[in-house]
């Protein structure tokens, strides 16, 4: 018989807005909860590597979810969903992250997220800092696009990646781009997969969250890292989000931790996570310091 | 019925070598007892079972276990998918079954499939009736023609989920709850691109099974087919025709169901599933 | 055609054509959400019930024009090709098991498609909806 992976998948039902979602996670290991947010358009899978750590799962009940519309989480449940055009807020993501963490009673998570879930740990951060115990924010910044330029930075994002003439690799064929060049192929390859199989819409959907959610700007100096720790780490290969993207961000956030990830691109996790790793352990242990005592 | 908040599916991953390649297989499963191995349709996933694996109805008694093909849901395609087409035969869709059922650890388990999987029942049932308890083939038959060029499914210049749920959006009987249609096709909107034509591969490939099939006991494992009557694609005529040939297999034509029954309407399905499953357990009982 | 000779074939093409007028234009335009549906179709229909034919002009998912008979020297991007009967079975509440839907209709031989399928194709979900409007009361 084979052996079997650590990683468990389950299904929750969860209510967010008087809707009910179906949503699928996985989860490995025991201790801190540590919730893992995907990329735009991606899903759960691409913390596979760090669920399957024991060097992290020791220490952490570490918790991958897919959105609604991604991986295995299906769009809304009773509710006409094809009859709208799916957008991410950031008041949805909020939303989720409360919902999620009561239904499986989890007393201040960690919380890590990339891209967007980059973004989304200084939203937390903002926010609502009292419900975690220490927020991780991968390429992550105070905000993508220009003020000036946002609609129609949206507008393109549809115009290509929702569009019944493009075929589906154009995604996994635009985020290779952004994909450090040292990273293995096979790796490379499980990353544009991951893109490649996105639901229609669900990419230039999230995008909305991304380009024109969020925005720091003039208020990162009010992130209060006492109340939450922020750490802050980005990809020295990542154009999207280049590093002097984020120390903008982690220089208005005193007391926030910032770190340039040699090597790496925008998917850190998935490109090569024993690299990667070397720049998580430092801010597990710091975590664990911190919550010595507390729990 | 009320849901619980956690559903009682357990999803994991395992390795699993197939004709000589390691794929990282996911599957998931619910309940326990009698091992009742499931396979969903061409371009879809586990999901396409989820009704089925939250009825304690089938789950007091069955081990209900579902599993993501190799490119397909989280069983991502092989290292080097880049470098090739994908395309399944029935040769290679047999040993995927075979293989993960052995890596499961699965003791002559029920099987049943759905479209690819309906039709692959007919083969296993031909080739290796004795592993298993029973078969149960959903919208099978040993010969059905087909309507459209499966090169639409692929292109640079069409988006491959949106075409490929269109084109089965027919198969689906317009008397299923909407919610449970929309839900169906959803997820072959997700499908990784060639993946769904690569699957009907197969139905060029081993295109046409009639008077192949000869190595059927039903002595030796049941065979039950099933066919919901809206499936255009599977018709129920080619279902029965093939039945006829085959003795002692049982088949019936589902009403008020399309090519999907467990995913489009499962309460409407289950009127059909529970006499075969109880069947199944009157038999074990027996032996 | 004056009503009195007219044969029961036209007469229930007739029937047809106007359930269909009174169904697809408006009620296409009117929703919205539909209609983005559609924003990368921009493209000349022949639709064709029976032996009756429409010229439908699509512009960015609205319809633009529908008409009944087509102009002299027309062109057209694609064509869907019905009898009486296939559209009719089609436009059942609920139709029977067969005739349910536009692929059933090609496989029985009672509909075709034919001409520059690349629009079609690309945007197949909006126009199997469209074209099953006259089946409800309400757009899908």
């Amino acid at each position: 018989m084979a052996k079997f992976e650590p990683i468990k998948g389950g299904y929750v039902n969860l209510t967010i807005d008087g809707i009910e979602y179906r949503v699928y996670y996985e989860e490995a290991g025991k201790g801190i909860p540590f919730l893992l947010q995907h990329t735009a358009g991606a899903e759960g899978i691409q913390y596979r590597c760090l669920l399957n750590d024991a060097d992290v799962t020791k220490n952490f009940r570490c918790i991958a979810y897919d959105l609604p519309f991604h991986g295995k989480s299906l769009p809304p449940l009773e509710h006409d969903w094809w009859k709208e055009r799916y957008l991410l807020t950031l008041d949805f993501l909020m939303k989720f992250q409360d919902a999620f963490i009561k239904a499986f009673e989890l007393k201040r998570p960690a919380y890590m997220g990339s891209s967007m879930g980059g973004h989304l740990a200084a939203d937390l951060a903002y926010h609502c800092p009292e419900k975690y115990c220490a927020l991780i924010g991968l390429e992550g910044s105070l905000v993508t696009a220009p003020q000036h330029s946002r609609h129609s930075a949206n507008d393109a994002y549809f115009e290509m990646y929702d569009n019944p003439f493009i075929g589906k690799e154009a995604l996994g064929g635009s985020m290779d781009m952004i994909i450090a060049v040292q990273t293995p192929e096979r790796r490379r390859k499980e990353i544009t997969w991951c893109y490649n199989k996105s639901g229609p819409g669900v990419f230039a959907g999230d995008i909305n969250y991304y380009n024109h959610d969020h925005d720091l700007t003039g208020k990162a100096d009010r992130i209060d890292v006492g109340k939450c720790m922020l750490y802050l780490l980005t990809g020295s290969y990542d154009p999207a989000t280049k590093p002097s993207d984020t120390k903008m961000l982690a220089d208005q956030v005193k007391g926030s931790y910032f770190k340039e990830m040699e090597n790496l691109g925008h998917f850190p996790v998935t490109e090569n996570y024993d690299l990667f790793k070397t720049f998580l352990m430092p801010v597990l242990e710091d975590i664990l310091k911190r919550e010595k005592g507390k729990r | 019925m009320k849901k619980t908040a956690v559903e009682p599916i357990v999803g994991r991953y395992t390795t699993v070598s197939i004709m000589g390649e390691d794929c990282r297989i996911y599957f998931e499963e619910a309940g326990q007892g009698i091992p009742f191995l499931c396979v969903p349709t061409a371009g879809s996933d586990t999901r396409q079972f989820r009704h089925m694996m939250c009825d304690e109805d089938i789950t007091k008694k069955f081990r209900v276990i579902t599993f993501d093909m190799p490119w397909h849901g989280k069983s991502y395609p092989p290292v080097g998918w880049e470098k090739r087409e994908y395309k399944l035969s029935g040769e290679l869709f047999m040993q995927t079954i075979r293989s993960v059922s052995a890596a499961l650890g699965l003791d002559r388990p029920v099987f049943m499939g759905c479209s690819i999987g309906g039709r692959i029942t007919l083969q296993l049932a031909n080739f290796y009736g004795k592993e298993f308890r029973a078969l149960i083939g959903l919208e099978a038959a040993d010969y059905q023609t087909t309507w459209y060029d499966r090169k639409w499914l692929h292109r640079s210049d069409v988006h491959g989920g949106e075409v490929s749920a269109a084109i089965v959006s027919g198969l689906l009987s317009p008397t299923s709850p909407e919610v449970h249609r929309q839900e169906t096709l959803w997820q072959y909107m997700q499908s990784g691109p060639g993946v769904f034509g690569g699957d009907l591969y197969y139905y060029h490939v081993d295109s046409d099974l009639r008077g192949k099939l000869g190595g059927i006991n039903t002595k030796t494992c049941p065979l039950y087919l099933l066919t919901g009557e809206y499936d255009y694609s599977c018709r129920p005529e080619d279902t029965l025709r093939t039945a006829k040939s085959i003795p002692g297999a049982k088949a019936k034509v589902m009403k008020g169901i399309g090519h999907f029954p467990m995913s489009e309407n499962p309460a409407q399905f289950k009127k059909y599933i529970m006499p075969v499953l109880n069947d199944i357990v009157k038999r074990e009982k027996k032996s | 055609m004056s009503g009195a000779s007219k044969t029961s074939m036209e007469r229930l093409e007739e029937k047809l054509c106007t359930r269909f007028e009174q169904a697809v234009p408006k009620r296409v335009n009117s929703d919205s959400h539909f209609v983005w549906r559609g924003r990368n179709l921009t493209a000349d229909c022949l639709l064709q019930i029976g032996s009756v034919q429409y010229l439908i002009r699509f512009e960015q998912g609205a319809i633009k024009e529908c008409r009944r008979g087509l102009p002299l020297m027309c062109s057209w991007d694609f064509a869907v090709r019905g009898s009486a009967r296939a559209w009719e079975e089609l436009w059942q509440d609920p139709p029977k098991a067969g005739w349910h839907d536009i692929g059933a209709l090609i496989k029985r031989g009672e509909m075709t498609m034919e001409g520059k399928l690349h629009p079609l194709i690309a945007n197949l979900q909006y126009f199997k909806d469209m074209m099953e409007l006259p089946r409800k009361g309400g757009s899908k």
